[in-house]
C-alpha cells in the first residue's frame, strides 16, 4: 500500500486532533458517600484546595484538625482568587482533581451544574445542625433539591457605622440606617462636620466589592437583577425601581461630595484604608475588611446593621466559602471527616478571629457575642442573606468589564441612571444566554 | 553525472534507469529529507488547528460534557456587540501605535547605527524596555498612574499641566493614551534592532556616491536608506501590527478591559470566554475569526508593502 502525501497529511491531522481531543471524554466518577463508615476513621493524605482570600482561616483549621488527630495530614494549597475556577476547572479536566475544595460560593454552581462535584446530601441531611447552617450557601449549593456543597465559613456584606461621627452629627443611628431617606439624611449630617468627614464610602472602580455591597440594598426588596432559572435566565435591571432608586442614592452621594472623591478611581485595594481612619460615617464592607486592622478603640465606637432597602427591608450578601468533594477525589472520606470538623461548633466560634464568620445560627451563643459583637448581625437574620445562583455572576458582577460595573460608573458617575440600566439590561441577557448555552 | 545525463546517453535496448532509482537521488530521500519538518509543522500547527476546527463547532466547556453545534458559535460570536467592540478597539489600537512604533525605531536605529563612541550604549538604553518586558512595565505603570501618588501625575502637576488627580486607568480614552505611549516606548527597540541591522548591511559606497552626488542627510534616507531597508521595514511592520492584534497583556494589567468594555481587545474577549465562562468552543470559534482576519491584514500588508520593481 503506498500512501500519497495528501494521504500522510491527513491521517497525521485526524492523528493529531484525536490526541489532542483524548483527554477530554469522560466523566470522573463521584464518590460513593454512602457506604459504611465513610467519612469515619479515614487515614492518608487529604489534598485541599482554598482560595487566597480564605487562606489565614483555614490555616488555623488545618492546624487545630492536625492537633485533634494524627491520621489525616492535609495538605493546603491556596489558590489566587481571579485564578481559582480556572485552575480547578483544569485540574477537573486534566483528571487529577484535589479531595477537597474550599471554594466561593459564588462559583459553587459553575461546576455544580457541570457535574463536577459529589451529591453530599445524605451527609448534610444526616448532620444534627442541619437547619442552622446557612441558607443563602446551601442555596448556591443546590441542584433539583440535591446538596453538592456544604457551607463552610461566611463573608458577608454588612453596613459598620461610626458610632462618634452619628452622635457628633445628632444622628441616631438606627433611624438613620433603615431605609435610603434615613443614609441620606445622616450622610449630609456626617459630612457637614468638618472637611475631610464623608457621611458614605464606596470603591467606584471595583465590580466585585460593589457587588458584594451595593445589592443588598436591592434584595432587601426581594427583587434581584438576574431574573429566571438557570438554563432561562434573563436580566432584571431595566425598569428595576430597586436598582433605579438606589443608583440614584449612590448617585446623590457623589453630587453632593457625601463619599471621598478618590471613590471615582478607587479599586478596593486599600478598601477599609478610609474607615480605619476614623472619618466615614458609614461603610459597606465585610467583617474581614474592617475588624482585624481596626484600631479596637474604633471598634469599641462601632455599630453594625445589615442593608437596608430604599423604603425598608434589610439584606446582606451572603457570600464565603463552601466545601465540595470534586468527583474523582483520591480520599473522600478523609474530606468528610475534615468538613466535619471544621463544622463544629468550636471552630466555626473561632472564625471572627480570622476575619470570618460562621455558618451555623446556633453559633451565635451569649458567649460568642460579647466576644465578637461586630460579627452576630448576620447570624441573627441569616434567612435575610442572599446570594444569586448564575453560571455568569463572575462575568457580569466581578469582572472590571462586566455589565454591572459598567452601569453603575454610567449612572453614578455620569448620572445617566435610565441609558445605563438599559444598556445593562442587554449586556445582562446576552451574558446571561451565552453563560447558560 | 546527473540522471539527465544518463538518460540521455543510454545505449538503445538497455532499460533505461527510472527517475527514483537515480544513484544521487536515491527514492524516498525527499520524502525522508523533509520528514521531519512536515512531522513538526502536522504536530504543532495542523493538528491543532484541526482540533481547534473541531473544538468550535461544539459546545466545548473546560469541564463537562460536549456535543456539536455546528456554526453556532460563530454566528454568536459575529451578533456579539462587545466582541465587535474589541476587534474595532483593537484595529484603533493597532491604527494608534504601528505609525510611532515604526517611527521612533526608525530613528533610534539611525542614531545608533553608526559604530561611535557610546552607540552600544545608547542601543542598550534603547532596546532595555523591551528587555524588561511589558509586563514588568505595565506593573510599574499601574502604580505610577494612581491619581496623587503615581508618578506620572506627580510630573504633571509639577509641570502645572494637571492638578495629580487624574484617574488615568478608569478613563478610557486617557487609558488608552496611557496603554500606547507605553507599548510604543516598550517595543520601540525591537524596530531599532531589526532597523539597524538592516542599515549596517547596507554598502557603504553606495553612500559615499550619494555624498559625491551631493545628496542631503534627508536625500540620501529618502533615497538611499529607506529603499534598501525596505524589506526590513515590511518585516517590522507587520511584526508590530500581529503584535498590536494580539495585545493583552499591559490592557488585562492596567484596566482588565475596561471601565466597561472599552479597552477590551479581542484577546481579552477571548480570554474571558475562554477562562472566566468557561466556554471553550465559544472562544475557539472567535479565536479562529482573529487567525482569519490576522491573516487576511497581513496579506494586506505583504500587497501593500511588496518590491514594486
Amino acid at each position: 500500500m503506498t500512501l500519497s502525501r495528501r494521504d500522510f497529511l491527513a491521517l497525521a491531522g485526524i492523528g493529531g486532533a484525536a490526541a489532542a481531543l483524548a483527554g477530554c471524554g469522560g466523566q470522573l466518577e463521584p464518590a460513593d458517600v454512602t457506604v459504611a463508615g465513610f467519612g469515619e476513621g479515614a487515614s492518608g493524605t487529604l489534598n485541599l484546595w482554598c482560595r487566597s482570600d480564605t487562606l489565614t482561616g483555614n490555616e488555623a483549621m488545618v492546624e487545630a484538625f492536625h492537633a485533634a488527630q494524627e491520621r489525616i495530614r492535609v495538605e493546603l494549597t491556596p489558590i489566587p482568587n481571579s485564578q481559582y475556577v480556572t485552575k480547578l476547572a483544569t485540574a477537573i479536566r486534566g483528571r487529577r482533581p484535589p479531595d477537597l475544595v474550599d471554594i466561593d460560593d459564588i462559583y459553587s454552581a459553575l461546576f455544580i451544574y457541570r457535574d463536577a462535584f459529589t451529591d453530599l446530601t445524605p451527609l448534610i441531611e444526616e448532620l444534627p445542625y442541619r437547619d442552622r447552617l446557612s441558607p443563602g450557601h446551601l442555596g448556591l449549593a443546590t441542584k433539583d433539591d440535591r446538596f453538592y456543597a456544604v457551607p463552610f465559613l461566611a463573608d458577608n456584606s454588612v453596613l459598620f457605622c461610626n458610632l462618634d461621627l452619628f452622635e457628633r452629627a445628632g444622628v441616631d443611628v438606627d433611624e438613620a440606617t433603615g431605609s435610603f431617606a434615613g443614609y441620606l439624611e445622616a450622610a449630609r449630617a456626617i459630612s457637614a462636620l468638618e472637611e475631610d468627614v464623608y457621611g458614605w464610602s464606596y470603591p467606584g472602580n471595583a465590580s466585585g466589592a460593589l457587588g458584594f455591597t451595593v445589592q443588598p440594598h436591592i434584595w432587601a426588596t426581594d427583587t434581584d437583577l438576574i431574573a429566571g432559572q438557570i438554563g432561562g435566565q434573563t436580566g432584571n435591571v431595566a425598569g428595576n425601581e430597586s436598582v433605579r432608586r438606589t443608583l440614584e442614592l449612590l448617585r446623590t452621594f457623589w453630587e453632593e461630595d457625601l463619599v471621598p472623591p478618590v471613590a471615582y478611581a478607587d479599586d478596593a485595594s486599600r478598601w477599609n484604608a478610609d474607615y480605619l481612619s476614623g472619618r466615614i460615617g458609614m461603610k459597606p464592607a465585610s467583617y474581614g475588611v474592617i475588624v482585624p486592622d481596626a484600631d479596637p478603640a474604633l471598634l469599641e465606637r462601632t455599630e453594625v446593621r445589615l442593608l437596608a432597602g430604599p423604603d425598608g427591608g434589610v439584606s446582606f450578601f451572603d457570600g464565603g466559602d463552601n466545601f465540595a468533594i470534586p468527583n474523582g477525589a483520591a480520599n473522600p472520606s478523609a474530606a468528610w471527616e475534615y468538613v466535619r470538623f471544621c463544622l463544629e461548633i468550636e471552630q466555626q466560634s473561632n472564625l471572627p478571629a480570622g476575619g470570618y464568620t460562621p455558618v451555623r445560627a446556633d453559633a451565635a451563643t451569649d458567649a460568642f457575642r460579647e466576644q465578637f459583637p461586630l460579627a452576630v448581625a448576620p447570624l441573627e437574620q441569616l434567612d435575610a442573606g442572599y446570594a444569586p445562583l448564575s453560571l455568569s455572576y463572575n462575568r457580569i458582577y466581578n469582572q472590571p468589564d462586566g455589565p454591572w460595573l459598567e452601569m453603575f460608573r454610567r449612572a453614578v458617575f455620569a448620572g445617566e441612571i435610565e441609558a445605563a440600566m438599559d444598556e445593562a439590561q442587554d449586556r445582562y441577557d446576552l451574558i446571561l444566554r451565552q453563560g447558560d448555552a | 553525472m546527473s540522471a539527465v545525463t544518463s538518460r540521455a546517453t543510454a545505449p538503445a535496448g538497455v532499460p533505461r534507469r527510472r527517475r527514483s532509482d537515480s544513484l544521487t537521488h536515491p527514492r524516498r530521500t525527499g520524502l525522508l529529507l523533509v520528514l521531519p519538518a512536515v512531522a513538526f509543522v502536522v504536530v504543532f500547527v495542523f493538528a491543532p488547528l484541526l482540533a481547534a476546527v473541531y473544538i468550535s463547532l461544539t459546545n466545548f466547556p473546560l469541564i463537562g460534557s460536549f456535543e456539536f453545534v455546528g456554526l453556532e458559535n460563530f454566528a454568536l460570536a459575529l451578533s456579539d456587540p462587545v466582541f465587535g467592540r474589541s476587534i474595532l478597539y483593537t484595529l484603533v489600537y493597532t491604527a494608534i501605535v504601528t505609525g510611532p512604533i515604526l517611527v521612533l525605531g526608525y530613528t533610534l536605529a539611525v542614531i545608533v547605527r553608526a559604530n561611535r563612541r557610546g552607540s552600544t550604549l545608547l542601543r542598550t538604553v534603547f532596546f532595555l524596555p523591551f528587555v524588561v518586558g511589558l509586563t514588568t512595565i505595565s506593573f510599574i505603570m499601574l502604580l505610577e498612574a494612581q491619581p496623587d501618588s503615581g508618578a506620572v501625575n506627580i510630573v504633571l502637576r509639577w509641570l502645572g499641566i494637571t492638578d495629580g488627580s487624574t484617574a488615568w486607568l478608569v478613563d478610557g480614552p486617557l487609558a488608552t493614551a496611557l496603554i500606547c505611549v507605553l507599548v510604543i516606548w516598550g517595543v520601540s527597540g525591537l524596530t531599532m534592532i531589526l532597523l539597524m541591522s538592516a542599515m549596517q548591511g547596507v554598502p557603504r559606497e553606495v553612500y559615499e556616491s550619494a555624498e559625491l552626488d551631493g545628496a542631503t542627510w534627508w536625500q540620501t534616507e529618502r533615497r538611499v536608506t529607506i529603499p534598501m531597508i525596505r524589506r526590513a521595514i515590511a518585516m517590522s511592520v507587520i511584526i508590530s501590527v500581529i503584535g498590536s492584534f494580539l495585545g493583552f497583556t499591559q490592557f488585562f494589567i492596567l484596566t482588565q478591559g475596561g471601565p466597561g468594555s472599552e479597552t477590551t481587545t479581542v484577546v481579552m474577549s477571548i480570554y474571558r470566554r475562554a477562562f472566566v465562562d468557561l466556554q471553550l468552543g465559544a472562544a475557539t470559534a472567535m479565536s479562529l475569526l482573529l487567525v482569519l482576519l490576522t491573516a487576511l491584514v497581513t496579506a494586506l500588508q505583504f500587497w501593500m508593502l511588496r518590491e514594486r520593481d
